[in-house]
C-alpha cells in the first residue's frame, strides 16, 4: 500500500484527465505498456485470460507484471503496486472505471473483434479504446462494430520495448472525431512520453512497411550480390540503421519471426507491391536456417554466433557454414561511412550493393510515401524513434545530390523520386509538429543573453531564463562559471526566474571537467583546485539563495558536479529517465560542491529515510560511497535526491516548457529561502559509518585507499567531530573542500583520475 | 504460602526471513498481537485477566516504538485496563520478559501475565535507524559491540572451532529442525498467520542442506574467516507469547501448567566475545537451583552462530542429544526479541513432551552478555 501511495500522477497528466486505465493482454507488449503507464503513476488494470488455477485466475496477468519487474519495464518497483492484475472473465467491469482500455491481444481479427464487443458493453461512454496491432488494418477490426465505439477507437501501435522506445503510430479514421485524436496523443505524449506519428490506414503503417522492406531488401542483395554479413551490416549503418544492420538486427528479432513478420505483411499487400520482389521468407538461405533451428540470439545461433570460447563468428552466405567473424567497421567502406555519396558512387562490389539498398529503398519509399502517411518527415521519424536509424530514408535522399540522383534513376529505368525531395505539404491540424520549447526555438528567435564556449543564457520568455551548458556532455569547464556568475546578474536584473536545462539528448551534465581537476594534481596546486572547488561551491551558494527561483530540467545524465547544480536548485522538474548519481569516489575523491551538504539536506526533508542525525548521515553516506546512480527519476527520488515536491515529467520534449511553468509559479511571491541548518551526528555519528567501513573491510572487498575515502566522507557528512548538533551549509562544504582536496593529494587518487580518463572505467587500487 | 511463577502456554507465529519472506510486510505489532491472542484462545484466559504484558523487543523503535508492549496488548484486543510494558535486552529480551513477569508475581504483583517478545527485522533494522554510540569509543569497541558477526569469528579463534565443527552444528540444527516440521512438531507451537487470501503456517527459514553445500558457502564478515551465512541464524521475524501465572490462578481457570520457573541469571563477559554469554548465566542460573548439567534434562540454547553455540555447548558440557532438540536458531531463525519466549516456551513444551525434569533455556547477548533461565516440569 505504501507502494502506492508514493508514485503520484506525472506532470501533466491530471491535466489531460488520464485516471485510470486498462490494458487487456499481458505480454511483453502489454505488460509493457502497462509498467509504463504505472511509472507515470496511472493506476492500471492488467488483464489477460483467466488461469487454468481456479485459485489462481490472475495468474497470467501477475506473471506479465513480474516479467515487466524483470525486464526493466518499471522504473521503480514500487510502481508495479500500481499495477492490478485481473483477467477478462472475471474483472471485465473494471473497464467501467477506465478513461483508455488498451487492447494488446494476440493478432486474431475475430479474437479481437469478440474482445470489442465485451469492452463496449461495460466502458464509460467516452472512453477511450486503441488497439496494439501491427498487422491488422484498423477499418478490418471495426468491422460490424457500432459507430459509437468506432468513434472512440484508434490504433495505437507501439514498440518494443515500450518503456524504451520512443515511438507510437497512431491510425485513426473519419468516425473519430479530432477531439478523440487529439486524446490519444495526449494520452500517449503527456503520460507516456512517446512521440506519436500519425499513420494512414494501410499494410504495416509506416515502420515496418519501410524496415521490413529495407531489411528484405539489404539481406536478399547481399546473398545475390556475395556481400558479407559483417559488410552488409556496416554499409546498412552507413544508411541510417543502428549498429546491428541487417543481419544482426534480424538475428536479434528471431528468425523463426520472419515467415510471420514479412509473411503476413506480403499478404496484406497487392502483388503490384514491390515487397513481394523480395521475399524473405521464401528465400532459401533462410528457409534452410530456420529447418536447422538456427533461430538467431534466442537459439544461439543464426547469422552471428558466438563460439564457445566467446568468440564471433558469421555465417558464409553461400556456403552457409561458420568462419570467424571478420570485424568490419564504418570507416573501411567508400567514403569512410560518412560521405554519402562517395559511397553510392564507388564502382566497387560494397558500393554497387549501397547503391542497390539505396535505389530499392528510396524508390519504394517515394512511390508509397503518401499512401501511408500524412507528412513524409514523418517517415522519417518513425524509422529514427520506431527502429532506431539515426536517420530516415526521405533525409537519406535529401543528403545525395537531387540531379545525380534523377540521372541515376532514368538511366537505371526507376521511377523517378523526385517528389520524395519536395517539401511536405503543410497538414491541417494534428500531428506533434507543434513546437515545443526547446534551445533550438530560442534560438530561431534571437541570440544568447550571455554566451561563451562553454554556456548560454537565453530567454524563455514569460520572464524566465535559461541556462544552457554546451561543453562535451554539458560538463563544468572552468569557462562555464563565468556564465553561471553573469547569469545571476542577468536574471537578478531583468528575469523573474531562471531554469537551468538544455536540447541534448544524453545529458543534463555529466559533472566537473576532470581533465581540469587532474591538471592540478598533476601541478600539485593545491590552491588552485581548492580555489576552483571553492567557485563551485560560492557560486552554487549564491544560485541556491538568489532573489529569484532556480528549476533544474534535469534529464539523461546528472553526474557529479552536475547533479550537484541540479540539487542546489528551488526544485526539480525530472525527465522520467534520469541517471543522477554522485560516482565521485570512482575517481578517487568525494563531492566536493555541496553534493553531500544537499542530500544531508533533503534526507531531513524526506519522509522516507528515518529521523536523526546518523539516519540522515547513513542515508548519504549509502548514497555517495556505493555510487549509486539512479535509473529512472522515481528512483532518483528513493535515492534522496528528488524531493516529493519536485516533478516528473514523461515526455523529454515537455521538460523545458514544464521547468518553465515551475519556475514562473515559483516566482508568484519568491522569498529566498532560509539558510539551511543541518542536523549532524558528530563523532557518534562518524563511528557509525565507519564501523559499516569496517565490516567490508574485513571480508577484503574494499582497499586502503577506499578506507581513506570513507572515513573523509563520513568526516564530512557527520560535521567533522564536531560537538554542535547543527551546521550551516558552507560550514559542511568547507569540510568537503577539505576532504575533496586532502583526497587529491594521494597517488592513488591521480591514479584513479588517469585511468577514467584513459578507459572511462574505475579503477580499483 | 510461597508463590511460584508458572509457564501454563506458549504461542508463536511462523518465523521467516526478513524482507523477502511471507511475514516481511507485516508489522511487528500486528505479529505480537496474533500472537496474544492466539495464547489467550488456547488456554481459555480472558483478557480481563491478565495483569500486564510484559513484551521483548531488541531494537524498540519504529514501527517497534511507541512502547509496542501497550500497543500489542491493544491490538491483541485485551481490555485497556490491561497494562503494557516493553523490556530491552537485546537478543534476552524476552527470556527477561518471562522473568519480569515471574518476579512481579512473586513479589505479589499480580497473578497472570502475558510474556513475550517481537521482532520484525524487516521493519527495524538490527542496531536500529539510528546509531549514535558514545564518541569516546575507539573504531574497536564500535566493532565489538555492532559488528557481532565478527565476534562470532572471534570465539572461533579462541575456541578452536573450526569451519567444519560448525558447518556440522549447522547441519545438525537443520536436520532436527526438519523432522520436527515434518513430523508436525512445530505445528503444535505455531499459530498460522493470514495473509490476504493465503495463510502462513510454516516458518520459512529451514532448509534442506548438506555438509557440501555448507562448505561451498562464503564467509560473510572476515575474508579467510570462518563464519558463514549457513552456520548464522537469519534475520527474521516473528513473534512469541507465554502465559506466566501462579498456582492458584491456574487451579481457578483450569489451566494445564508446563513448567515452573526455578532460577534465572544474567551476567557479562567481554563485548568481543559476546557470544560465550550463555556460560557464566547457565553455571550461575543452575547453581542458584542447587543443579549441574547432570540434572538438566533439555537445553534450549540459542544459535546466534555455531561458533558461538557449539563452543558454549563444549564449555558446559551439554550432551547433543539434549539439545535443541527440535532444532535451534541457524533453522528456525532468530527474530531478536521473540526469540527469547520461544526458548523458554519450547523448553517448558519438551519437558511434558520428553517426559524429563528440568530444563535450561540460555541466550548470548550483544554487548558481552548472557541470559539463562532454568525450568522444573510441573
Amino acid at each position: 500500500m505504501n507502494a502506492v501511495a508514493r508514485i503520484s500522477a506525472a506532470a501533466g497528466v491530471e491535466r489531460i484527465g488520464l485516471r485510470r486505465a486498462v490494458v487487456i493482454g499481458a505480454g511483453s507488449m502489454g505488460g509493457g505498456i502497462a509498467a509504463q503507464l504505472a511509472n507515470a503513476g496511472i493506476p492500471v488494470d492488467l488483464l489477460d485470460v483467466p488461469g487454468a488455477d481456479p485459485a489462481r485466475r490472475n495468474d497470467p496477468a501477475q506473471k506479465g507484471v513480474e516479467r515487466q519487474l524483470k525486464v526493466g519495464g518499471f522504473m521503480s518497483p514500487a510502481a508495479a503496486g500500481l499495477v492490478r492484475p485481473g483477467n477478462i472473465a472475471d474483472d471485465m467491469p473494471r473497464l467501467a472505471e477506465a478513461d483508455w482500455i488498451v487492447e494488446v491481444i494476440v493478432e486474431e481479427v475475430g479474437a479481437k473483434r469478440a474482445l470489442y464487443r465485451q469492452i463496449d458493453a461495460v466502458r464509460k461512454t467516452g472512453s477511450l479504446v486503441s488497439s496494439n496491432t501491427s498487422t491488422i488494418l484498423r477499418r478490418a477490426l471495426l468491422e460490424g462494430m457500432p459507430r459509437a465505439f468506432a468513434s472512440d477507437f484508434v490504433i495505437t501501435h507501439f514498440f518494443n520495448p515500450p518503456r524504451v522506445m520512443q515511438l507510437v503510430e497512431i491510425v485513426s479514421g473519419d468516425e473519430n472525431p479530432a477531439a478523440v485524436i487529439g486524446t490519444a496523443r495526449d494520452y500517449c505524449e503527456t503520460a507516456l512520453g512517446k512521440t506519436t506519428v500519425d499513420c494512414r490506414d494501410t499494410p504495416g503503417f509506416i515502420a515496418n512497411r519501410i524496415g521490413c522492406y529495407a531489411l528484405a531488401v539489404a539481406a536478399i542483395e547481399a546473398i545475390r550480390q556475395g556481400v558479407s554479413v559483417e559488410e552488409a551490416d556496416a554499409v546498412m549503418m552507413a544508411l541510417g540503421a543502428p549498429r546491428t544492420g541487417v543481419f544482426g538486427v534480424l538475428d536479434l528479432i528471431g528468425l523463426d519471426l520472419i515467415p510471420h513478420v514479412w509473411g503476413s505483411l506480403m499478404s496484406a499487400l497487392p502483388d503490384a507491391d514491390e515487397l513481394q520482389d523480395f521475399d524473405l521468407p521464401g528465400t532459401k538461405l533462410v528457409q534452410d536456417l530456420l529447418a536447422a533451428g538456427r533461430l538467431g540470439r534466442k537459439s544461439g545461433e543464426g547469422f552471428y554466433r558466438l563460439t564457445p570460447q566467446r568468440t564471433k563468428q558469421a555465417l558464409d552466405l553461400a556456403t552457409q557454414d561458420y568462419r570467424d567473424a571478420r570485424p568490419f567497421d564504418l570507416g573501411q567502406l567508400p567514403g569512410g561511412g560518412k560521405d554519402l555519396a562517395a559511397l553510392l558512387e564507388s564502382d566497387d562490389r560494397l558500393g554497387r550493393y549501397a547503391w542497390t539498398v539505396f535505389a530499392n529503398l528510396v524508390g519504394y519509399v517515394a512511390r508509397i510515401a503518401d499512401d501511408i502517411s500524412l507528412d513524409r518527415d514523418d517517415i522519417d521519424r518513425a524509422m529514427i524513434l520506431g527502429y532506431g536509424w539515426s536517420q530516415g530514408p526521405v533525409a537519406l535522399a535529401r543528403r545525395y545530390d537531387g540531379a545525380r540522383l534523377s540521372a541515376r534513376f532514368a538511366a537505371e529505368g526507376r521511377a523517378l523520386p523526385a517528389r520524395l525531395l519536395e517539401a511536405a505539404p503543410v497538414r491541417a491540424g494534428g500531428g506533434t509538429t507543434a513546437a515545443r520549447l526547446s534551445i533550438a526555438s530560442l534560438r530561431e528567435k534571437g541570440k544568447a543573453v550571455v554566451e561563451n564556449e562553454a554556456a548560454s543564457l537565453w530567454d524563455m520568455g514569460e520572464g524566465i531564463a535559461c541556462l544552457q551548458l554546451h561543453t562535451k556532455l554539458n560538463s563544468f569547464a572552468p569557462a562555464v562559471f563565468s556564465v553561471l556568475e553573469a547569469s545571476l546578474e542577468h536574471v537578478r536584473s531583468s528575469f523573474s526566474g531562471l531554469v537551468l536545462g538544455n536540447d541534448d539528448p544524453r545529458a543534463f551534465s555529466a559533472g566537473a571537467d576532470l581533465r581540469a581537476f587532474l591538471g592540478m594534481i598533476e601541478r600539485k596546486d593545491w590552491a588552485a583546485l581548492d580555489a576552483y572547488i571553492k567557485e563551485g561551491q560560492d557560486l552554487f551558494l549564491r544560485m541556491k539563495y538568489a532573489p529569484f527561483p532556480v528549476v533544474a530540467a534535469a534529464h539523461g545524465l546528472a553526474l557529479g558536479g552536475g547533479c550537484e547544480f541540479m540539487l542546489h536548485c528551488d526544485a526539480i522538474v525530472a525527465h522520467a529517465e534520469l541517471n543522477a548519481g554522485l560516482p565521485e569516489t570512482k575517481v578517487g575523491i568525494i563531492p566536493g560542491w555541496g553534493g553531500g551538504t544537499q542530500l544531508l539536506r533533503r534526507a531531513a526533508l524526506n519522509p522516507s529515510v528515518p529521523r536523526g542525525p546518523a539516519a540522515n548521515a547513513a542515508a548519504v553516506f549509502d548514497v555517495i560511497w556505493r555510487t549509486s546512480v539512479s535509473t529512472s527519476a522515481l528512483d532518483a527520488r528513493e535515492l534522496g535526491m528528488l524531493l516529493p515536491t519536485d516533478r516528473i515529467v514523461m515526455n523529454r520534449a515537455h521538460l523545458l516548457g514544464a521547468a518553465r511553468s515551475f519556475a514562473m509559479e515559483l516566482a508568484q511571491n519568491y522569498v529566498v529561502p532560509e539558510r539551511a541548518s543541518i542536523a549532524v551526528a558528530g563523532r557518534s555519528g562518524y563511528l557509525s559509518l565507519i564501523n559499516g567501513v569496517r565490516a567490508s573491510r574485513n571480508l577484503g572487498q574494499i582497499s586502503e585507499a577506499d578506507v581513506a575515502i570513507a572515513e573523509a566522507l563520513a568526516g564530512a557528512l557527520t560535521g567533522g567531530g564536531t560537538a554542535a548538533a547543527h551546521l550551516d551549509e558552507a560550514q559542511i562544504m568547507t569540510l568537503e573542500r577539505e576532504a575533496c582536496v586532502g583526497l587529491a593529494k594521494l597517488p592513488a587518487t591521480a591514479a584513479r583520475i588517469e585511468h577514467m580518463l584513459k578507459t572511462g572505467k574505475p579503477l580499483r587500487n | 504460602m510461597t508463590r511460584h511463577a508458572f509457564i501454563a502456554g506458549y504461542v508463536r507465529t511462523p518465523f521467516t526471513f526478513a524482507r523477502k519472506g511471507a511475514l516481511a510486510g507485516v508489522r511487528p505489532d500486528d505479529l505480537g498481537a496474533h500472537a496474544v491472542r492466539a495464547l489467550l484462545e488456547r488456554t481459555g484466559v480472558a483478557g480481563e485477566e491478565i495483569e500486564d504484558v510484559v513484551w521483548g523487543c531488541a531494537f524498540p523503535e519504529g514501527e517497534q516504538g511507541l512502547n509496542i508492549g501497550r500497543v500489542v496488548g491493544l491490538q491483541a484486543g485485551l481490555p485497556e485496563t490491561t497494562a503494557g510494558m516493553t523490556v530491552n535486552r537485546w537478543c534476552g529480551s524476552s527470556i527477561q520478559a518471562v522473568q519480569v513477569a515471574a518476579g512481579m508475581l512473586l513479589m505479589n504483583a499480580g497473578d497472570a501475565f502475558v510474556a513475550g517478545g517481537t521482532e520484525s527485522m524487516s521493519k527495524v533494522p538490527m542496531m536500529g535507524f539510528n546509531v549514535l554510540p558514545n564518541p569516546s569509543w575507539s573504531d574497536e569497541q564500535v566493532e565489538d559491540f555492532v559488528n557481532v558477526g565478527m565476534t562470532a569469528e572471534r570465539v572461533s579463534r579462541q575456541f578452536g572451532i573450526t569451519r567444519e565443527d560448525q558447518d556440522r552444528f549447522a547441519l545438525a540444527s537443520q536436520a532436527k529442525a526438519r523432522a520436527a516440521q515434518k513430523k508436525g512438531l512445530l505445528a503444535r507451537e505455531i499459530a498460522p498467520y493470514p495473509l490476504g487470501d493465503t495463510t502462513v503456517a510454516e516458518d520459512g527459514c529451514v532448509r534442506e542442506t548438506t555438509l557440501e553445500k555448507l562448505a561451498e558457502l562464503k564467509t560473510v564478515f572476515l575474508k579467510g574467516g570462518t563464519v558463514t551465512a549457513g552456520t548464522s541464524s537469519p534475520m527474521t521475524d516473528g513473534a512469541s507469547a507465554l502465559l506466566v501465572c501462579g498456582e492458584e490462578f491456574a487451579r481457578r481457570h483450569g489451566l494445564d501448567l508446563l513448567a515452573r520457573v526455578e532460577s534465572f541469571a544474567v551476567s557479562g563477559c567481554a563485548p568481543g566475545i559476546m557470544g560465550m554469554g550463555p556460560v557464566e548465566a547457565s553455571r550461575k542460573a543452575m547453581s542458584r537451583a542447587g543443579l549441574t548439567m547432570a540434572d538438566i534434562d533439555i537445553v534450549e540454547m540459542n544459535e546466534a552462530f555455531a561458533a558461538q553455540a557449539e563452543a558454549c555447548r563444549r564449555q558446559l558440557d551439554i550432551p547433543h542429544e539434549k539439545l535443541n532438540i527440535d532444532g535451534g536458531a541457524i533453522a528456525l531463525g532468530h527474530p531478536l526479541g521473540a526469540t527469547g519466549g520461544r526458548l523458554v516456551g519450547k523448553a517448558a513444551s519438551l519437558l511434558r513432551r520428553e517426559k524429563g525434569r528440568r530444563a535450561l533455556a540460555t541466550q548470548c547477548i550483544g554487548g558481552g552478555m548472557g541470559i539463562a533461565m532454568v525450568l522444573e516440569a510441573a
